[in-house]
């Protein structure tokens, strides 16, 4: 029996992505193969097995994105069959209730119209209030929000210019001064040493007069 | 209701940039939940979510309507992921054992924190170790379709493979988790509901 060939379809019942035939394919072989069907019930219990690796808490909770939730077939149908038992029930004026006695159900409109339609004049009168009021406020037109909005970019941009010329003026007299500083140390400290040297050289020149004084009285 | 992918992309290609965080919003963290289970590091997997939106962002101009967008973005995200272990492995003496074992010592490399970090049951544990000893395309696929859900085709479509070759994959995949969990004494008690087709 070739049941490698069966192996794909055996994914896809695996998975619920095989159609009817698929289905009805792998039934029959697994009907005569003891191994597919032990395989079969084996990757099952695995599945069961993988389903228990849990994720570290923040990311457990991550939500299936709606554009990609599946809900299975007859989940689906059951979904649907409820929402519609539901706006039908809602459309008819059906009242459900859940008391201590249990669920009850009362079909048909309810009796006290009068009071209905009391509710509905004044929801209608608090719409027409805010409806004049919104009348009364200007609407704003987009390019309006967009000039706003560029304007104040364009507010921002100026005060970071102006502010960051101020900083390279701060920045310059500082190094100006700093120069100014630097120079004057400077010129203090060769002074210093054209001290020191002219006084080293008078200090000399006194020493070989004595010398030379010395060496005549000999 | 809320808008598809495909609306977002189309608003975000018409110049409509906070349709793209709506975009970060909806995916970042089943992108970081995905390449949590194929790096087994939290930050790591941080990082190559937010590299990932990274390239989308500066893709998604580009991106062309005949695929989706959940296809396209686990792509970017599994290409990352792949970069990074191979950059990884490359630094990493792979000792003769784990050679012979054939299995990928990302998992094990990534410290004590990688298995650390899940805080459940001893089952967890396992799976996740046994998963991490599978080759890395095998792990991809498995991962994939058990823990994303994505049908064969969005798996192929993702990983740029057809159809056969993640079905060879996965069927692989999962013998090879069969034969080392059980090596630990699991031999599955909790089997899944058999899906209506």
């Amino acid at each position: 029996m070739d049941c490698d060939a069966f192996r794909d379809d055996m994914l896809d019942v695996l998975y619920g992505e095989g159609g009817e035939a698929v289905v009805r394919r792998v039934e029959a072989h697994q009907a005569e193969c003891p191994d597919c069907r032990r395989e079969m019930a084996a990757l099952r219990r695995l599945r069961g097995d993988l389903a228990q690796w849990r994720l570290p808490e923040p990311l457990e909770a991550a939500p299936v994105p709606a554009s990609t939730r599946r809900l299975p077939l007859g989940l689906a149908a059951a979904a649907g069959l409820v929402l519609a038992l539901g706006a039908g029930l809602a459309v008819s004026g059906t009242e459900v209730r859940y008391e201590r006695a249990g669920f009850s159900v009362r079909l048909g409109r309810a009796s006290d119209t009068g009071a209905l339609a009391a509710v509905e004049r004044r929801h209608q009168e608090e719409l027409a209030l805010l409806r004049a009021e919104l009348a009364g406020v200007k609407a704003h037109d987009s390019r309006e929000v967009l000039a706003t909005v560029a304007a104040m970019i364009r507010d921002s941009e100026a005060r970071q210019e102006a502010a960051r010329q101020a900083t390279v003026r701060d920045l310059r007299a500082r190094a100006d001064s700093q120069r100014q500083y630097d120079l004057a140390r400077v010129s203090a400290g060769l002074a210093y040493l054209d001290g020191k040297a002219g006084l080293q050289a008078a200090r000399t020149t006194e020493l070989v007069g004595h010398l030379l004084k010395a060496s005549q009285q000999r | 209701m809320s808008p598809s992918d495909e609306e977002l992309v189309a608003a975000f290609q018409s110049g409509d940039i906070a349709a793209f965080d709506l975009l970060v919003r909806r995916w970042d963290r089943r992108i970081q939940g995905v390449v949590f289970r194929l790096v087994g590091n939290h930050e790591e997997a941080r990082d190559l979510s937010q590299e990932a939106f990274l390239k989308a962002y500066r893709a998604l101009g580009t991106f062309k309507k005949e695929s989706r967008f959940s296809s396209w973005l686990y792509q970017i995200a599994i290409n990352a992921t792949r970069d990074r272990l191979r950059r990884r492995r490359r630094r990493t003496d792979v000792s003769l054992d784990e050679v012979e074992e054939g299995g990928e010592p990302s998992l094990r490399d990534a410290g004590p924190s990688a298995l650390e970090l899940i805080e459940s049951s001893d089952l967890s544990r396992a799976v996740a170790a046994a998963m991490a000893s599978l080759p890395e395309e095998q792990r991809e696929v498995v991962i994939l379709k058990e823990y994303e859900e994505l049908t064969f085709p969005e798996i192929a479509e993702a990983l740029d493979v057809p159809l056969s070759t993640v079905k060879t994959r996965l069927y692989r995949g999962l013998g090879q988790l069969r034969v080392r969990l059980e090596r630990q004494g699991i031999r599955g008690t909790a089997a899944v509901p058999v899906p209506s087709a």
